[in-house]
């Protein structure tokens, strides 16, 4: 049946959204500093390591049907400022070396009222190697589901973690 | 990587068993191709030559039985795919001696009339029914058809064997219901009302390409009015995009244009098409209502005639 062209290269991938968090902004932004809490909204991240101040390594395994990686990555914020945005760095690569990725991704939070807040997040993504010869269109999909799925797992563990 | 050939269908689902990255192997149209770019790295691949049943067609209870390693270019020359069951077969391009009257006869026809319009010759002749709808490609035209078609896939596992409405086979891109352990042994296909009949509209840049959208249609009427439709759209999200709405819009009406946009319009609404370099979500949207409207207008001409 072929084989799909695919689009890969710097800013190949561009994903953006925003949603409402059920908590002032104040508490959220205590809990994007944690790299625990966060890294257990990341679909498929299996560990994060604080390793200085502002840098991480973890471990995320992502999946498009047959089609299976576990990427090694470091993060590391490159600009900060308190409770009303970060921005970040972030490097990965498979074991092998058969797949990178870089990206830049920015976190921004708006009070909505005095109980909520709005989460905003953009990130671009380029994947060079093996995965890099997938298809640009389901990639772009499949980095949009996994954005809506981080975004409901944050609402879900700050709605369930008391004040 | 292991291989295997195995000569029946409990000896390949016990090559299966227990692992999670054991894949079968059909035509390898599109899994060689995956294998060869590094993207699916199988720890076991399953050949399903050897497995006389699974290159067979038989008819049974009122179901066209087809095999899982029957491959479209059969499928495209299937003569028992008329009617309703003929979506399937519909394959483009020089060659196919199927002209648009014979592939519109009958419900099964939306089958062999999509299969007709599968890539090109070398890979009908190689790629099969089962290995097309396993890799669950929403590009692809034989699962939109088969929805159409309102076939069920038999799907044998560690357990026996069970049937299901292939509507709920596709879950996303390049992922089907099979559970590990799992696999598609036929597709059942179904007589279709009574008169009515199928046809498979792609729309691609070139001839064989996948398609940037397509409409599988199975239609019948009675009297000048609609007695019976079932149309999906591929290429337009992660799965075959079937609406009963739309069908309803159109059942009982008679099928005018302005009934065929309608319903055009309910589907184009509820695509989710990627964004690629065949063309943009906005295209593939745009497009979907004229094409639903030249599929089923082609389908109500022949009524009137």
């Amino acid at each position: 049946m072929g084989f799909p062209p695919t689009v890969s290269g710097p800013g190949a991938l561009k994903i953006e959204n925003s949603f409402l968090v059920p908590a002032p902004r104040d508490r959220v932004w205590r809990f994007i500093q944690s790299a625990e809490e966060v890294g257990a909204c990341v679909p498929g991240c299996e560990h994060v390591d604080v390793v200085g101040e502002g840098k991480f390594k973890a471990r995320v395994r992502v999946k498009v049907g047959p089609i299976k990686a576990l990427f090694n990555i470091d993060i590391e914020r490159t600009e900060e400022e308190p409770m009303e945005s970060a921005s970040y760095s972030t490097r990965g690569e498979e074991g092998g070396r058969a797949s990178r990725l870089s990206a830049r991704s920015r976190l921004t939070l708006r009070a909505a009222g005095e109980k909520e807040t709005e989460v905003a997040y953009a990130s671009e993504i380029s994947i060079a190697g093996r995965l890099g010869r997938f298809g640009a269109g389901v990639m772009k999909k499949k980095a949009d589901d996994l954005g809506g799925q981080f975004a409901e797992a944050l609402r879900q563990r700050i709605a369930d973690t008391p004040a | 990587m292991i291989y295997l050939e195995p000569e029946s269908v409990p000896e390949a689902v016990a090559a299966l068993a227990g692992d999670e990255d054991a894949r079968c192997l059909a035509g390898g149209q599109t899994l060689m191709a995956m294998m060869n770019a590094d993207l699916v790295m199988p720890s076991t691949l399953v050949g399903l030559r050897r497995i006389a049943g699974l290159h067979e067609v038989t008819e049974t209870e009122g179901m066209l039985r087809i095999g899982a390693m029957v491959t479209h270019a059969r499928l495209a020359g299937e003569e028992r795919l008329e009617g309703a069951r003929a979506v399937v077969t519909g394959s483009g391009g020089g060659g196919d001696d199927v002209s648009i009257s014979g592939r519109l006869e009958g419900a099964r026809a939306v089958v062999r009339d999509a299969a007709r319009q599968i890539a090109h010759p070398a890979v009908r002749n190689r790629g099969t029914i089962g290995g097309a709808l396993c890799h669950a490609d929403p590009q692809a035209d034989l699962p939109g058809a088969l929805v159409a078609a309102g076939a069920h896939v038999e799907i044998a596992g560690a357990d026996g064997v069970r049937t299901a409405p292939v509507d709920g086979f596709f879950v996303d891109y390049l992922e089907s219901s099979l559970e590990p352990g799992e696999m598609l042994t036929a597709v059942l296909i179904p007589e279709g009302p009574q008169g009515a009949v199928g046809a498979h509209l792609k729309f691609s840049r070139t001839d064989g390409d996948y398609a940037i959208v397509s409409v599988s249609s199975v239609v019948a009427m009675q009297d000048g009015v609609c007695s019976y439709a079932r149309v999906v759209v591929g290429s337009a999200g992660p799965a075959p995009l079937h609406l009963d709405a739309a069908d309803a819009l159109l059942t009982g009406s008679g099928l005018d244009d302005a009934v065929l946009l309608q319903a055009g319009d309910l589907l184009a609404a509820a695509a989710d098409p990627v964004d690629d370099v065949r063309g943009s979500s906005d295209y593939r949207r745009l497009l979907l209502p004229a094409l639903l409207a030249r599929a089923v207008g082609a389908a109500r001409e022949r009524f009137d005639g």
